[in-house]
């Protein structure tokens, strides 16, 4: 009995250092290539299911809203939405009574009737629940985007919400499911694509000015530190102090779609390409317990508390046509605003940030270096490409304001697409393509850059289409 | 049957085994991460060397100088060093004629003493065989520069050559044990290093105006297509084409170190920190086509080539001190010219191209930070001029080169060797700015998988805490 045992655990360590090394063997194996891994397989589709590309739905003649989060962005929502024309704003909802005060005054302003308030815990399903609303409206923290927007849909309403869509792979593909199955509309909120640069951009891209376009890169750079430290909502802070909490918590691009979508919708991503695997790395953090050490003093509670969250995170994302994307995110570093917004093909170039440049392939010339257009022909440029759309409403968004106007020109375009029955400017796959990065960057930082398999949310449909299209009846 | 049992129990328990490992050892679980590749192992220090940090050598009066490569760089290094007082070109080296008199025209107008010539193929062994030259000045294809520097040390020499030094790892190693067993100096003729504006930032970085430095960009993005596809033999493409020939066979960042070099002096790497693993991509191949085509026709051989670097190639380092690097190139694209020279710390931030930028965060307000209007910068980049610029910069402009940098790096140079101090870029800056072509190209061929960069310190980076130019 006792020989058996000695055979027997002779026998298991033997074997399992064949396969250690086997394992092993496989990393100093030159010859052999590494593949992404793919930590996120694409569940199958449900039975029943089919894409919701270019999805439309019946026309609304007046599309009744309910909003849900009225702080920093809800309100201004709100206040926007008093300028559009054929829609009804019916109810708000909050969990802070003080700030549906503030948003019916914003009705009352502007001579709207009062809308229904909702609050407490769970005063959102109420108003998802009613059946005389057409679209719900998100604008909260982050955790409650796609609770709220599957759930409204799963209740017959479109949904539409702040940017990330999406915290996790997981609600990414809960998003897609819940527009596969129940035919209603999701669109994330991203501002950023209808920016008057971007626009344009966007336009010279679609017209070949830029050639085939090789390489792209966007960014989140914006120093949120006094936000995120801000412990009173009324002085700038958020709301229980949530968007810090994500910096303790997570480490990645948390923040990736302002930067990144409108150059998703320039390459046409899931129109023809998509995005095939993406590495990450992120520095160590360093700015953020400095800052509390100086705001609140060496021995505080937020110069203590670990920050899992690196200053400056960067993605390398390439494409399946052979194109990359370079993202970053930072929002604890002392620099201008940037979302650099740069676009490189084989005949053009354009980027928006620091300075706004334009060069052509062939023109301006200086020895060996190619010198972006002067002022006055980028501004030329820029006016001759100017995007139908802001040709459209452009004069009025920046009236109404909201980032300059391209908040309300988003605003436009959704309920105009809505009134007219057409597929939204931003799809699901948009929404989950874009706020995957999140958790892709993590798992690809955690494991020191390790390339991550981006996951394909429209399962083998994104060669049905060959451009984003921005619908006019 | 006791058989049967015996070989199903063994069965059973050989597969659990298994599964376990696979479990433990897998990516998805979260108790194990992914660890860069170690494709390049350090190798072990022979017997007998030391490292060679702020290594110093015998002050030498006159350096005696024999310049190897006349074509671009050469001819511009010839001009240059020309006006150096404690320094004589006593040798010149080329494979063509045409270019040894230009050269010879130049140095007579300038009423230089006419250096001797060697002219050929192993001519340049020859020169490196004298022994009245004191440093090898190469400026050849980047595939001769290791083998010629190698060639010089082991023949008593000091070698700088241009950039890159090292086309491999492989090459990264030989300089550095060259240097370690021969106790010669080897420098990378990295120009960028000595730009106006990269030492302001350096100064700044010194005396920390930026805080903690967090992250840096660079790059080398230059519009080359023109100059690769010169078929020109001489005074105007490259000899033989081949830069061109660099861009078909290899895909990753073939030329990193002009925007690299900078960064790395401003974060002291391998003076307290080191570059600790690296991640890269490439675009597929599209501009070089595309052009070849327009330029030669469709059917043209140049259109039909295959060219295997892709036009942008972006690569992330991360150091052992947590902070990164984002290095890239791209000579193919229409861009304006970029370096980016990016520091961005937790106090400032400073930025050279494409508009330069500086950022002082002293008050910690928050939001949207400006830059320092155009005055108050041009006023702090006079505070932190950079005391060799004080020095050389105005007589740098004058002799010119690359708007001055080059002769700042060539008087540099030569002040140290008379001086008997250390250079101010060692054979470890070398092989670390040079080592990103072959990282970055094994990264790329495995979809970006994370290929650790090799300590050439050999452990000895926690020695020095910054780097020093050196003055007597």
């Amino acid at each position: 009995m006792k020989k058996k045992f000695v055979f027997l655990f002779s026998f298991i360590l033997i074997a399992f250092f064949l396969f250690n090394a086997c394992a092993e063997n496989k990393g100093s194996d030159k010859n052999k290539t590494y593949e992404p891994v793919e930590l996120f397989p694409e569940p199958p589709r449900p039975a029943g299911q089919t894409d919701a590309l270019e999805l439309r739905c019946d026309p609304i003649d007046t599309v009744r809203i309910g909003f849900i989060g009225l702080g920093n962005r809800g309100a201004g929502a709100v206040y926007r939405y008093t300028f559009i024309k054929g829609v009804k704003i019916k109810a708000l909802c909050d969990l802070e009574q003080w700030k549906i005060d503030r948003a019916q005054k914003t009705l009352e302003k502007a001579g709207l009737p009062k809308a229904d308030e909702y609050t407490g815990e769970d005063g959102w399903k109420q108003l998802c629940d009613r059946d005389d609303i057409d679209l719900v409206y998100i604008v909260t923290d982050w955790r409650h985007h796609t609770p709220m927007a599957v759930y409204a849909m799963e209740h017959g309403k479109h949904a539409v919400s702040e940017v990330p869509a999406a915290v996790t792979i997981d609600e990414c593909w809960q998003l897609v499911n819940t527009v596969e199955k129940t035919r209603k509309h999701f669109m994330q909120l991203e501002n950023c694509v209808y920016d008057y640069f971007e626009m344009a951009e966007h336009r010279m891209a679609d017209e070949g000015v830029f050639g085939e376009i090789v390489h792209v890169e966007g960014s989140y750079i914006h120093d949120l530190r006094a936000h995120n430290f801000e412990t009173d909502e009324h002085k700038g802070g958020y709301w229980n102090m949530w968007r810090l909490k994500e910096l303790e918590k997570r480490n990645g691009n948390t923040y990736p779609t302002h930067g990144f979508g409108p150059l998703c919708h320039i390459l046409n991503i899931h129109r023809g390409d998509r995005m095939d695997y993406v590495v990450s790395l992120s520095s160590n953090q360093f700015g953020m317990t400095e800052y509390a050490k100086k705001k609140f003093g060496e021995d505080s509670d937020f110069a203590k508390r670990k920050y899992k969250k690196g200053d400056m995170n960067t993605s390398i994302i390439r494409t399946a046509n052979g194109k990359t994307l370079m993202i970053q995110h930072d929002v604890t570093s002392p620099r201008p605003y940037s979302r650099i917004q740069l676009v490189s093909g084989t005949k053009g170039f354009a980027c928006k940030y620091p300075v706004q440049q334009i060069a052509i392939d062939g023109k301006h010339r200086k020895g060996s270096h190619l010198e972006p257009l002067p002022e006055d022909e980028m501004n030329e440029m820029l006016k001759k490409y100017e995007h139908p759309i802001v040709t459209e409403i452009g004069k009025e968004a920046k009236k109404v304001g909201g980032h300059g106007g391209m908040d309300f020109i988003m605003d436009y375009r959704l309920i105009y697409c809505l009134h007219n029955g057409l597929p939204l400017d931003q799809d699901v796959y948009d929404a989950a393509e874009w706020s995957a990065l999140s958790e892709l960057s993590e798992k690809s930082v955690k494991n020191h850059g390790m390339p991550i398999k981006y996951p394909d949310f429209t399962r083998g449909a994104w060669k049905k289409l060959h451009k984003v299209t921005y619908y006019h009846k | 049957m006791e058989k049967i049992k015996r070989i199903t129990l063994l069965l059973v328990v050989t597969i659990f085994s298994m599964i376990m490992f696979t479990a433990f050892s897998g990516i998805k679980d979260n108790s194990k991460t992914f660890q860069p590749l170690n494709l390049f192992p350090e190798p072990p220090r022979p017997a007998g060397q030391t490292d060679a940090l702020e290594l110093r050598c015998d002050p030498i009066d006159t350096v005696h100088i024999g310049i190897i490569g006349l074509g671009m760089r050469g001819y511009g290094a010839v001009y240059r060093l020309s006006f150096l007082k404690t320094a004589k070109i006593s040798a010149i080296c080329e494979l063509s004629q045409a270019k040894v008199d230009r050269a010879l025209k130049l140095l007579k107008e300038r009423k230089y003493p006419e250096p001797d010539v060697y002219l050929g193929k192993d001519e340049w062994k020859k020169m490196c065989q004298r022994d009245d030259i004191d440093l090898v000045y190469i400026v050849t294809n980047w595939g001769n520069h290791t083998p010629m520097a190698v060639y010089a040390m082991e023949h008593g020499k000091h070698a700088v050559s241009e950039v890159p030094a090292a086309v491999t790892i492989d090459e990264c190693w030989q300089l550095v044990n060259t240097v370690e067993k021969t106790r010669k100096h080897f420098m990378m003729l990295e120009n960028c290093v000595y730009d106006y504006f990269e030492m302001a930032t350096h100064k700044m970085a010194e005396e920390g105006l930026f805080g903690e430095i967090v992250h840096a960009e660079g790059s080398y993005i230059h519009d080359l297509r023109a100059l690769n596809f010169n078929t020109t033999e001489n005074f105007g493409g490259y000899w033989k084409m081949w830069r061109l020939e660099q861009n078909a066979k290899r895909n990753g960042n073939l030329y990193p170190t002009h925007g690299f070099g900078p960064l790395c002096q401003i974060m002291n790497i391998h003076r307290g920190d080191r570059m600790e693993y690296v991640t890269s991509v490439s675009t597929n191949q599209f501009g070089m086509t595309q052009f070849a085509k327009k330029e030669f026709g469709e059917n043209s051989d140049f259109a039909k080539r295959k060219y295997k670097n892709g036009d942008m190639n972006t690569s992330i380092i991360r150091t052992a001190n947590g902070k990164t690097l984002m290095i890239q190139h791209d000579v193919t694209s229409p861009r304006p010219y970029n370096r980016r020279h990016m520091i961005s710390g937790t106090k400032g931030y400073a930025c050279k191209y494409p508009v330069q930028e500086v950022v002082l965060d002293s008050d910690y307000h928050s939001g949207h930070h400006k830059p320092l209007p155009e005055d108050e910068l041009k006023k702090l980049l006079k505070k932190y001029e950079h005391p060799i610029v004080t020095e050389i910069g105005k007589e740098a402009k004058k002799v010119g080169g690359h708007g001055g940098m080059d002769f700042i790096m060539d008087f540099r140079l030569i002040y140290c060797l008379n001086n008997g101090l250390p250079l101010d870029e060692d054979v470890y800056d070398a092989a670390e700015w040079s080592a990103l072509a072959e990282l970055s190209e094994k990264s790329v061929e495995n979809h970006g998988t994370p290929v650790k960069y090799p300590d050439f310190t050999r452990g000895a980076w926690k020695k020095l805490h910054k780097v020093t130019y050196y003055h007597k």
